[in-house]
């Protein structure tokens, strides 16, 4: 206990240390950034800039030594206690840099200095050199480019004038540019060239030395004159089947071809690092900041590979992109990149959507004048390998292999893997990172989101999966550096929750290596008081997949909105609501009475709290009381009630004390808002080509985009026939509301969560119970083959009185979940409304449905529900004790064999559960079968089938069936089974006629049993799992019969013990 | 699925009539008269779309009986509007005027449409094309509507404006529930509350009873419920006991305090909708009980003044022994079964039609003073109110003593009977 406070006041020492380096590394960067300052001026302000970062800046000197000058800091002493790095250009030693003490001082790592200064100090050094090296080339460039200048002022055709220029400065180049014209003149047809193509050779300027492409050293030396001699030849050829004119202009195209080509061979090359590109990028615009131009195939070939690297490897993805991104823009995007040294990391799916769609907006000139005051806010990323940097340095590996384990124990230990990653540590280089990201960012709140490589790919919109943590980002920059690695760190942690392992699992995603790159973004919104919230903020679709209104066509898109922070409109609500505008009908309104608007209106709202430093929900008439006429374009979002009726706010309205409403009846009916989001959606999603998504903020004057990906929806949404003969008992319910397209056949099974017992329960662990039994009913249940149908709003977080509480992973093998809104008195409940959980939905192909019992017209049959045998009990007898609230339904037991088919048609608005044969039921269960997503493992599948046929064989007594030994083989055994693979079984037979039929008539009990079983736990039905081949003493030992019989390619067999009586008895003795 | 028939709401109606038509001994001719509307009218509406199509509504206009004066009643916007739901509501308003002895008959009218389905100038065009339908039939001498099921102030404002187009003129008295400053009338909140414990008043007058030596419980604590509990401490009483729905819990709570709730501090952390806030509340002292417990308090008034179907069979005789009136704030509050055994209880009670009728008295006040274009002071409004309520009362109760009847029966056959009186009086029968 002595020791501690000794050790806390080193580590105190220890980071101030490292923000003093932090510090340094970011003003030399500042320093090399300045466009006014010369080499000279560069040196001399570096040097002023070193000793702050050292433990005794005072006794602190540093000289740098750069080709015949020296630069020193004041009253410069030489001494022994020193550090030296070199400045090396192109392998070259340039000259050097030296820190040294005046005084000598306590010995640490490298005589008085730490190891971290060492390491500085080369950084400093490295940075430098480059520094130099690109002023070298830039001189060059810009000689040539006055040569050229000059000679095409002259036009006198002196292009052998830039030939020799260049053979001086860039033999590399003139030898390229050689060859170019040399394959021109061939191509021309032109005579002799044949000739000089084979006495070409360019590498024997590379036999000697390894040079690298471009170089600004003389070459007199080096044994070249042949080549030259060739090259001469063919410039010869060329004066005299060519004008100078002509020879001239295709020098020059190449020429700049071939300045940039060191750009091009950076990107597509595979193997260059991320930060071997960023130098490439700098290099080209350093030169000349205005960008050289590229080839036209090269411009698109440097796209596409910049693409690739930065974003994506799906090849629809930079299909698109190339057509709107610019090399410029990487160049940009670069300043905001964090990234290993080495990196081959990627932005990941939220950065890549969100690039590309501000491009496609930028370079839309059809709705410019729509789309003009759109922006981003600003953003920092960092690259998705920087996590598994973070997992090495903190030796998190082996938490990687979490996704392989059961979802219950990943679900158990999540929160104790948090803990792990915040009380982790990150790299220096990320820090370093970090820090200028929140220089660059100021003091206005910050927003980290996850951007994962998995995350919105088409089809697979990992929407919410991952997190997205506020933080107010206030304090001193220690608190805010902190305040910001902790949050990085949970979002990282987040990869390996149990939703999105569970998530992946379903879609055969979990061997993928998931890596995930960070955005952080500044949150858009305006300070008023101590809050810090934009004016509202939502998520708009292209395509609404929920419709409240026969008359809004999908493609009229949605839009969810709430004032304050746009969480509350992604989020799922159990005590609030959104406002829904469908953009293509904004007329049509999802509330119309004014009780339904009150009623419906958002009642709460997130901000960041400034003072506390905390993200806060608080209710939006607090919010109003405080800051009232302050929030921004108030009067445009809200109405003032007033007599039972709504009125737009006018001029004198004080908002702090009449009774206002959120409603943006204004933003609706005045401001080009909507029009903007609906020329948005429609523009986005014609140039992406597929329905997207979209999250916004609004600060009071500018529309923000902050996040663009594909939108999810499921592809079996055709509007079903709706047959109007169907006998009235078949009709286990119909639907008149908020009806969606689609068919669901041959449903077996029904949990129904009885509306009135759940709202009897008044013990908050009964409840919840409630929400597990669900759970393990999903389990237990076949895949897709059961409805559930339960009370108010499925998932409500928080208020589980009104909806059973459970997440995506206990519903997600349901085919369609209903939500039953009993009238209680005058009072309807709410149900849900599009939320995360509803993407979800949509994207497993799950179908929702409200229903309204009471309602007019409809029919619910609720004796169905209450009356039928309840097969809780069975299913899962630990939950039995809520038989009353549960009932678990088979609905061909109920039925004398019919099954549950439920048709929806949104046209006409109506859906009918009804009873028919399964025959005729499973007309369109194809459909679903090929959607059926194997939701346990390959693995689980293998050690089920091997486990299923050692048990069998144990069984199986040798003399009673004649049976000399079995043997296990295929997929079963090598544990690459699938949830509809067979289990093959050899059995080497030896008994007579009667044995072999008894022996067989066993087997295919056993088959049809397993079979059931399988069906029970996959869904899948094959009429028989069992493949069994009875094989004589000849045979088994033949490799060949055994592959012909089975259809295998190689043979590997297992042998399983049969039964044996001795070891029965020799057991049950102990 | 086995009910049989669905529900008829016009055949209900029609069977109630006839059940006090037989208590009262009514005459063929009246019967068959008050059985049906007096005139109905239906109607097509069409309407230019936003999307430029053309699309034709259904409207209806019905006016059961108009014989003491011009028929009154709401207009429903519904997607399942049938035409015997709107005769069987437009027979009910003849009935509940005639209790409060306004001066007015009875009608109801509705359009067939959704208009969650409807843009806002879409709705207009209903509107305004159901007036051009029947302008001819409604007017402040003849017909007055007013909002009612998915119609409110603005729709009423649109109408008006369409018939005042029409017909060159401005009359406000066309129809009511319009915005204070555009014809309406002050008090109409009030009007519902402060109407029920005028009738409370009188009935505890009735009883002999000092309403300072009283307590009551409350079922619902919205508008209603408010001011009926402040009038009610106005007099002297004192409300122990509320219940309102909990939206966290989705639940109802009663709020207990034994000496009596203070209506200010409960109204401050209260929601628009009637909820109170739970943790506060218990900071305050209340005691939370179950939503059903306001039934069960030892107080002497029980105001039901949330939904309909509140006393049941099931808990009827939980009712405490000291209770001696029931007021019913709500519609429905009590179901017939439950009614027997009140009855045999001895419980006074004050039956919605009459309890409740302070609303539609204030539409009638509302309607008055738009034809006279002079609008009155709310004092003036709630004054009037209560000489309304208070002869309204006592017409029904001294029945109800003469002829030894239940109130709620009292109340249908003082209505039944003045309006077959009125029509006997024309002539017309």
């Amino acid at each position: 206990m002595k020791k501690h406070p000794k050790s806390l006041e080193r580590l105190v020492d220890t980071l101030e240390e490292r923000v003093k380096e932090l510090n340094c590394l970011y003003e030399v960067e500042e320093i090399l950034h300045r466009r006014d300052l010369d080499l000279d001026d560069i040196f001399h302000e570096i040097i002023k800039s070193i000793p702050n970062a050292w433990q005794y800046p005072d006794i602190c000197n540093v000289k740098i030594v750069y080709g015949d000058k020296e630069y020193y800091t004041e009253n410069y002493q030489e001494s022994p206690w020193a550090l030296n790095t070199n400045l090396t250009v192109q392998e070259r030693v340039v000259g050097s840099i030296r820190v040294s003490y005046s005084v000598e001082k306590p010995e640490m790592d490298i005589g008085p200095f730490l190891m971290e200064e060492k390491q500085l100090l080369d950084t400093i050094a490295q940075r430098l050199s480059h520094f130099i090296m690109y002023q070298k080339l830039k001189q060059v460039f810009n000689k040539w480019e006055s040569t050229k200048q000059e000679i095409s002022v002259t036009d006198s055709g002196e292009w052998r004038v830039i030939l020799e220029l260049l053979k001086r400065t860039d033999p590399d180049s003139y030898i390229r540019i050689t060859r170019k014209m040399l394959n021109y003149m061939v191509w021309q047809g032109i005579a002799d060239t044949d000739q000089l193509l084979q006495q070409f050779n360019p590498f024997a300027l590379h036999e000697d030395e390894n040079l690298l492409s471009e170089t600004n050293k003389p070459l007199e030396k080096r044994k070249v004159g042949n080549i030259f001699a060739v090259s001469q030849k063919v410039f010869d050829t060329a004066s005299k089947h060519m004008n100078n004119r002509e020879i001239l202009s295709h020098i020059q195209q190449w020429m700049q071809q071939d300045k940039t080509s060191f750009l091009i061979k950076a990107i597509s090359n595979n193997d260059s690092s991320l930060t071997d590109i960023n130098e490439a990028i700098r290099r080209y615009y350093q030169i000349n900041p205005k960008g050289m131009a590229l080839a036209p195939s090269a411009r698109i070939g440097v796209r596409a590979a910049l693409i690739r690297r930065f974003f994506s490897d799906q090849l629809e993805f930079i299909n698109i992109a190339k057509n709107f991104v610019q090399v410029r823009d990487f160049h940009d995007i670069l300043h905001r990149m964090i990234f290993p040294t080495g990196s081959h990391g990627k932005l990941g799916g939220k950065s890549a959507g969100m690039f590309l769609a501000s491009r496609i907006l930028k370079t839309s000139k059809q709705f410019r004048d729509v789309l003009k005051d759109i922006k981003t806010p600003k953003t920092w990323y960092i690259t998705s390998d920087a996590m598994i940097q973070f997992m090495h340095y903190n030796n998190l590996e082996e938490i990687l292999e979490q996704k392989y384990k059961p979802i219950e124990e990943v679900r158990k230990e999540y929160p104790h893997v948090i803990q792990l990653f915040k009380n982790s540590h990150f790299p220096g280089e990320l820090i370093q990172g970090l820090s200028m990201a929140l220089d660059d960012f100021g003091t206005r709140p910050l927003v980290v989101r996850s951007s994962s490589l998995l995350e919105d790919r088409l089809g697979s919109a990992f929407s919410g999966k991952y997190k997205s943590l506020f933080i107010a980002n206030q304090g001193s920059k220690e608190q805010r550096l902190s305040a910001l690695m902790d949050a990085i760190a949970e979002v990282y942690a987040s990869t390996i929750g149990p939703d999105p392992i569970q998530y992946r699992g379903e879609r055969g995603l979990l061997d993928f290596h998931e890596e995930m790159g960070i955005m952080i973004q500044q949150v858009v919104g305006r300070r008023v008081g101590d809050y810090f919230f934009p004016a509202f903020a939502g998520v708009a679709f292209s395509n609404n997949e929920f419709r409240w209104s026969p008359r809004i066509q999908r493609e009229d898109g949605l839009i969810r909105m709430v004032p304050g922070l746009g969480t509350r409109a992604v989020d799922r609500l159990s005590d609030d609501y959104p406002i829904l505008i469908a953009p293509g009908k904004p007329n049509l309104k999802a509330n119309v009475s004014v009780d339904e608007i009150v009623r419906y209106s958002p009642q709460k709202m997130d901000v960041i709290n400034l003072k506390t430093n905390k993200f806060e929900t608080v209710e939006v008439s607090h919010i109003l009381k405080q800051v009232g006429n302050k929030y921004p374009i108030i009067d445009k979002l809200t109405s003032v009630l007033d007599h039972d009726q709504l009125n737009t706010p006018r001029f004198n309205t004080d908002f702090c004390q009449e009774d206002v409403i959120f409603t943006f009846a204004g933003l609706i009916s005045k401001t080009s808002f909507i029009e903007q989001v609906h020329t948005m959606l429609k523009l986005l999603q014609n140039s992406m080509a597929t329905p997207i998504d979209m999250e916004f903020a609004h600060d009071g004057e500018h529309f923000h985009l902050l996040q663009c990906r594909p939108q999810s929806y499921s592809k079996y949404h055709a509007p079903a026939v709706i047959p109007d003969n169907v006998p009235k008992d078949n009709i286990i319910f119909t639907a008149n509301r908020y009806i969606s397209n689609g068919t669901i056949n041959n449903i077996r099974y029904i949990v129904y969560v009885d509306p009135d017992r759940y709202s009897a329960i008044s013990d908050r662990e009964d409840l919840k119970s409630i929400g597990r039994a669900v759970g393990e009913l999903n389990k237990l249940l076949p895949r897709k083959r059961f409805i559930l149908m339960g009370p108010g709003r499925w998932g409500s977080r928080g208020d589980i009185k009104l909806g059973v509480n459970v997440t995506y992973s206990d519903i997600n093998n349901t085919a369609m979940l209903i939500e039953v809104a009993r009238k209680k008195g005058n009072y309807i409940p709410d149900l849900s409304f599009g939320t995360h959980f509803f993407q979800d939905l949509v994207e497993s192909g799950i179908f929702y449905l409200p229903l309204y019992p009471d309602e007019n017209g409809v029919i619910y049959n609720e004796r169905f529900f209450k009356e039928s045998m309840n097969m809780l009990y069975e299913m899962t007898p630990a939950f039995s004790y809520l038989s009353d609230t549960i009932h678990v339904i088979e609905v061909p037991k109920e039925t004398n064999g019919l099954a549950l088919s439920i048709l929806m048609n949104a046209d006409i608005d109506h859906a009918m559960a009804v009873l028919m044969p399964p025959a005729t039921a499973s007309f369109a269960t194809q459909d679903i079968q090929s959607s059926l997503k194997v939701n346990i493992s390959t693995e689980d599948h293998g050690l089920w089938r091997k486990h299923m046929a050692e048990t069998l064989v144990s069984k199986l007594e040798p003399q009673r069936f004649g049976v000399k030994a079995c043997y296990l083989l295929g997929s079963s055994k090598n544990k690459t089974a699938q949830a509809g693979s067979d289990i093959d079984i050899i059995v080497h037979f030896q008994g007579d006629q009667k044995q072999r039929q008894d022996l067989i008539n066993w087997l295919e009990g056993w088959s049809l049993c397993l079979d059931e079983i399988n069906f029970l736990r996959t869904g899948i039905k094959i009429g028989g799992i069992l493949d069994v081949q009875l094989f004589d003493d000849d045979e088994i030992n033949n490799e060949d019969v055994i592959i012909e019989r089975f259809n295998l390619s190689e043979v590997q067999l297992q042998e399983l013990p049969l039964y044996h009586e001795e070891e029965t008895d020799h057991t049950s003795e102990n | 699925m086995a009910e049989g028939k669905a529900f008829n709401a016009f055949e209900m109606a029609q069977k109630q009539f006839d059940k006090v038509a037989d208590m009262i001994d009514l005459d063929q001719a009246s019967r068959d008269l008050l059985r049906n509307p007096l005139r109905e009218f239906h109607f097509s509406i069409p309407v230019h779309m936003d999307d430029g199509s053309i699309k034709v509504f259904r409207g209806f206009r019905c006016q059961h009986n108009d014989a003491r004066g011009p028929a009154k009643g709401g207009i429903r916007f519904h997607p399942q509007e049938t035409i015997d739901t709107v005769r069987a509501l437009s027979m009910w308003m003849t009935w509940k005027t005639a209790v409060a002895d306004l001066p007015l008959g009875g009608g109801k009218g509705g359009v067939i449409c959704d208009p969650h389905n409807l843009s806002s100038r879409e709705q207009e065009q209903i509107c305004r094309g159901w007036i051009r339908q029947v302008y001819k039939n409604v007017g402040p001498i003849s017909d007055v509507p007013a909002p009612d099921v998915m119609t409110n102030a603005q729709h009423m404002l649109w109408m008006l404006d369409e018939y005042e187009t029409i017909t060159g003129g401005r009359y406000p008295g066309l129809i009511t529930g319009k915005p204070v400053g555009m014809g309406g009338s002050l008090g109409r909140k009030e009007a519902t509350g402060y109407g029920l414990i005028y009738t409370v008043r009188e009935a505890l007058k009735q009883l002999q009873i000092d309403p300072k030596n009283t307590t009551a419980s409350v079922q619902g604590f919205g508008n209603v419920a408010q001011f009926a509990i402040e009038l009610y401490s106005k007099l002297g009483g004192k409300v122990t006991c509320i219940s309102c729905w909990d939206q966290n819990e989705s639940r109802a709570i009663t709020y207990k305090k034994a000496d009596g709730i203070n209506l200010e501090e409960l109204q401050k952390i209260t929601d628009r909708f009637g909820g109170v806030e739970q943790d506060k509340a218990l900071e305050l002292g209340y005691e939370a009980l179950d939503g059903e417990a306001w039934l069960e308090q030892e107080v002497d008034i029980l105001l039901p003044c949330a939904l309909e179907n509140q006393i049941t069979e099931d808990n009827v005789e939980k009712i405490h022994e000291k209770v001696q009136i029931i007021a019913e704030g709500a519609n429905g509050p009590t179901t017939p079964e439950a009614d027997k055994f009140l009855d045999k209880r001895n419980i006074f009670v004050i039956p919605d039609f009459l309890a409740n009728a302070g609303g539609v008295t204030c539409s009638y006040f509302e309607q008055v003073q738009s034809n006279m274009n002079y609008y009155w002071s709310k004092d003036e409004v709630l004054k009037n109110l209560d000489q309304k309520m208070t002869a309204a009362f006592w017409a029904v109760t001294n029945l109800s003593d003469n002829r030894s009847i239940f109130m709620r029966d009292a109340a249908y056959i003082i209505g039944i009977e003045r309006v077959a009186q009125a029509s006997k009086e024309r002539g017309w029968v």
